[in-house]
C-alpha cells in the first residue's frame, strides 16, 4: 500500500514536471517570429485562380523579412504577387517567380519596424503580400493524389529592428492544396475579382533630385516610392522631355545631366491604375533688357526734332 | 478521494498559475497603446424647405495622441515619409489629426527630438484604416532619450546617465552585463540624471537603457541601448545615427537607403555597419531601425 502511494505521487511530480516543461517551452515558442499562409489548406479544381497570403506575427518589432518560398511548381502555376496592403514599404528585392524552378522570394523592410497587432486594431494588418496561383487545365501528374504544397524555405529569416541587425527565431507554416481531378462548376478566379474592385491609383509621391558624391559617381539622379493600398504597385516609368516612357527602379541615373528637361514618373497599380508625379525645371530668369532699338529711335526722334526746331528759328530770324 | 481531489486541485492551479505568469509576462512586455475607431454622426440637415438631404461624406481620419517630451517638436511618418510635425505641451502631451488618408494598412511611425538635440528611437505603429471612420491611436509613450558623459572609463569612476522624458516621472535606467535597475525622477521640464558608480560593474562592454514609470501600470518601452567599456581600454565611439547618415544630411531616409543598396552584397568597411566583412542584410536592419524619413 505504501509502495503504492509513493509510486502515485512520483507519477504526480513526472507529470507536473512535464507540464512545467510544456509552458516553459511554449512561452518560449510564443517569443518566436512565424512566418505562414493563408489559407493553408484548399480544394481546387482546373482553371482556378487563388490567392494566398503571406502573413507574420511576432511579439517582437523586426524591420526585414527575407521569404523564399518553393512550391509545386508541376501542378500550380504562380502567375503574380501582390504587394498591394504589404507592411512592407521599403523593396532591398522585389518579389520574383521563378514558375520553372517553383520558386518565389522577395526580401523587404519596414523603416522603424513592425511590432505585432496593436489592441483594438480592425485588421488584419500583419500581410507580407500575396501568391495569385491558377491551377492549369491540364495537370502533368498522373497517378497519385494531386497535393499542391508550398513551403517556406529554410534560407527564409526575418531580423529584429534593434539595431544591431540580429536574426529572430524564425517558425514557418506552408500550405497544401487539393487538386481536384475534375470541373464540377465554372472556375473561379479570385485575383480578377480583386483586379475588378481596385479603381483607386498609387498614393501621390514626389521625385527627389539629389548628387551625391557616394552613389553614381556623382551624377544627378531620382529617387522616388509609394504604394498602393489595394492590388499593389506593378512598375514605375520615368519620362525625361520628350523621351519615351521607360521602365525604371529607383534610384535612377538620369540621362539628361543639365536637368533643363521636365521629368514624369509613373507608378502603375496591377488594376494598370496610375498615378504621375512630374518635376519642371526652373525656369531661367533673365534680366529684363529694354529693347535697345527703342533707344536708338528715341535719340534719332529727338535729333530730328532738334534739327527741325533749329531750322524753324532760322526761317523765323530772316 | 479528498485527496485525489486535493491533487487534482494543486494541478489545476500549477497550470493555471503558469499560464498567468506567462500572459503577465507577455502583458508585461506590451505598450500602452489602444487603437479604437468612431464612426461620427452626421451633421444634421439644414432647416426649412423640403427634399431629400444627403449628408456630406464622412472623412476618413486618424488621429494620433500620447506623450513625448515638454515643448519637442513630433515628428509623424506615414509609410516611411515624413507627413506632418506637431509640438508637445509642457506635460509632454501631443495629439494630431491626419487627414486625406487612404483606407488600408498604413504605418506611422513617431520621433522627437529633446532639448539637447538627442534623437528618440522611431515608435512605429501598423493598422488597418477604415474608410470613412475616425481612428484614434492613444496612449503612445515615447521612451526616454538616453546619454552618456563618456564611453569608457576606469572601474570606480561615475558614469553621468541622462536624458529627457515626460516631467515628473519615475524613470528606471538599466545597467546589464550584470542587471542592476536604478530609479531617478525626471524634474518639471522632464530631464533626468543618473550618476552611476561602476564600482559593482566587472572590466569589459556593459550597456545601459532606460524607460519611465507612469503610474503602477503604465510603462513606456525602452529606449536606445547604449554601450560603454569599463577599464583601461580606450573605446572610439561613434553615434550609430552619424554612421548610418551616409550622406550627411541629418535624416536616415531612402537617399541613405538607396546609397547602401548600391552596395549590396559588396564589401565597404564605411557602408558594412555591424563589421563583418560585406553589406548584407543586418546592415539594412540596422538602416531601418535609425529611420527619420
Amino acid at each position: 500500500m505504501q509502495n503504492l502511494k509513493i509510486q502515485f505521487k512520483i507519477k504526480v511530480l513526472y507529470f507536473l514536471f512535464v507540464v512545467f516543461i510544456f509552458l516553459f517551452l511554449g512561452f518560449n515558442f510564443c517569443q518566436a517570429v512565424v512566418l505562414y499562409l493563408e489559407p493553408s489548406n484548399g480544394d481546387y479544381q482546373p482553371g482556378d485562380t487563388f490567392l494566398t497570403e503571406i502573413k507574420i506575427d511576432t511579439q517582437e518589432c523586426i524591420n526585414i523579412v527575407e521569404a523564399n518560398l518553393s512550391f509545386s511548381q508541376d501542378i500550380l502555376d504562380a502567375i503574380n504577387f501582390s504587394q498591394g496592403e504589404s507592411i512592407l514599404t521599403i523593396w532591398i528585392k522585389p518579389p520574383t517567380i521563378d514558375q520553372s524552378l517553383g520558386l518565389i522570394s522577395f526580401i523587404g523592410g519596414i523603416p522603424g519596424g513592425y511590432c505585432g497587432k496593436i489592441p483594438g486594431d480592425p485588421g488584419p494588418s500583419n500581410l507580407l503580400g500575396k501568391i495569385i496561383f491558377r491551377i492549369p487545365e491540364i495537370t502533368v501528374r498522373e497517378v497519385g493524389e494531386n497535393i499542391a504544397k508550398v513551403k517556406f524555405l529554410e534560407s527564409s529569416q526575418v531580423l529584429l529592428n534593434d539595431m544591431l541587425g540580429t536574426k529572430a527565431k524564425l517558425t514557418t507554416q506552408g500550405a497544401e492544396f487539393k487538386i481536384l481531378s475534375e470541373k464540377s462548376e465554372i472556375p473561379k478566379d479570385e485575383w480578377q475579382k480583386e483586379l475588378e474592385k481596385d479603381n483607386i491609383p498609387p498614393e501621390p509621391f514626389e521625385i527627389e533630385i539629389h548628387q551625391d558624391s557616394l552613389i553614381f559617381e556623382g551624377k544627378y539622379f531620382i529617387i522616388f516610392s509609394t504604394t498602393d493600398k489595394q492590388t499593389g504597385i506593378d512598375y514605375y516609368e520615368i519620362r525625361e522631355g520628350k523621351r519615351d516612357w521607360k521602365k525604371v527602379s529607383s534610384p535612377y541615373l538620369l540621362e539628361d545631366q543639365s536637368l533643363k528637361s521636365k521629368i514624369l514618373v509613373r507608378a502603375v497599380d496591377k488594376a494598370k491604375n496610375e498615378r504621375i508625379a512630374e518635376y519642371a525645371p526652373p525656369i531661367s530668369k533673365k534680366p529684363f533688357l529694354y529693347p535697345y532699338w527703342i533707344f536708338i529711335l528715341i535719340l534719332i526722334g529727338i535729333g530730328i526734332w532738334h534739327w527741325l526746331y533749329k531750322k524753324s528759328k532760322i526761317k523765323y530770324k530772316y | 478521494m479528498m485527496k485525489n481531489v486535493q491533487i487534482l486541485s494543486f494541478l489545476v492551479i500549477f497550470i493555471l498559475g503558469g499560464f498567468t505568469l506567462g500572459f503577465y509576462y507577455t502583458q508585461a512586455l506590451e505598450g500602452t497603446v489602444n487603437i479604437s475607431a468612431e464612426v461620427p454622426s452626421p451633421p444634421p440637415p439644414p432647416g426649412g424647405g423640403g427634399g431629400v438631404y444627403i449628408p456630406p461624406p464622412i472623412e476618413t481620419k486618424v488621429i494620433i495622441e500620447g506623450k513625448a517630451y515638454p515643448g519637442s517638436e513630433v515628428h509623424i511618418l506615414k509609410d516611411g515619409k515624413e507627413t506632418t510635425t506637431t509640438k508637445a505641451d509642457s506635460k509632454a502631451n501631443f495629439k494630431k489629426e491626419i487627414t486625406g488618408i487612404t483606407p488600408g494598412i498604413c504605418t506611422f511611425a513617431i520621433w522627437v527630438e529633446d532639448k539637447d538635440g538627442i534623437k528618440s528611437i522611431t515608435y512605429t505603429l501598423t493598422f488597418r484604416v477604415i474608410s470613412n471612420v475616425i481612428t484614434t491611436v492613444s496612449g503612445i509613450f515615447l521612451p526616454p532619450t538616453i546619454d552618456i558623459d563618456k564611453t569608457s572609463l576606469p572601474k570606480g569612476e561615475v558614469l553621468n546617465i541622462f536624458g529627457q522624458t515626460v516631467p515628473e516621472v519615475e524613470v528606471n535606467v538599466h545597467v546589464s552585463s550584470s542587471e542592476i535597475v536604478t530609479t531617478t525622477t525626471s524634474d518639471e521640464i522632464g530631464a533626468w540624471l543618473l550618476p552611476f558608480n561602476t564600482e559593482p560593474l566587472d572590466e569589459g562592454a556593459h550597456i545601459t537603457k532606460a524607460r519611465f514609470q507612469f503610474n503602477a501600470e503604465e510603462t513606456s518601452g525602452f529606449g536606445k541601448v547604449l554601450t560603454f567599456y569599463v577599464g583601461e581600454k580606450a573605446v572610439p565611439f561613434e553615434e550609430i545615427y552619424s554612421r548610418v547618415d551616409f550622406n550627411g544630411d541629418d535624416r536616415i531616409n531612402l537617399v541613405d537607403f538607396s546609397i547602401l543598396l548600391s552596395w549590396w552584397k559588396k564589401p565597404n568597411p564605411q557602408y558594412d555597419l555591424n563589421q563583418n566583412g560585406i553589406v548584407d542584410l543586418a546592415d539594412f536592419s540596422i538602416l531601418l531601425s535609425c529611420w527619420t524619413g
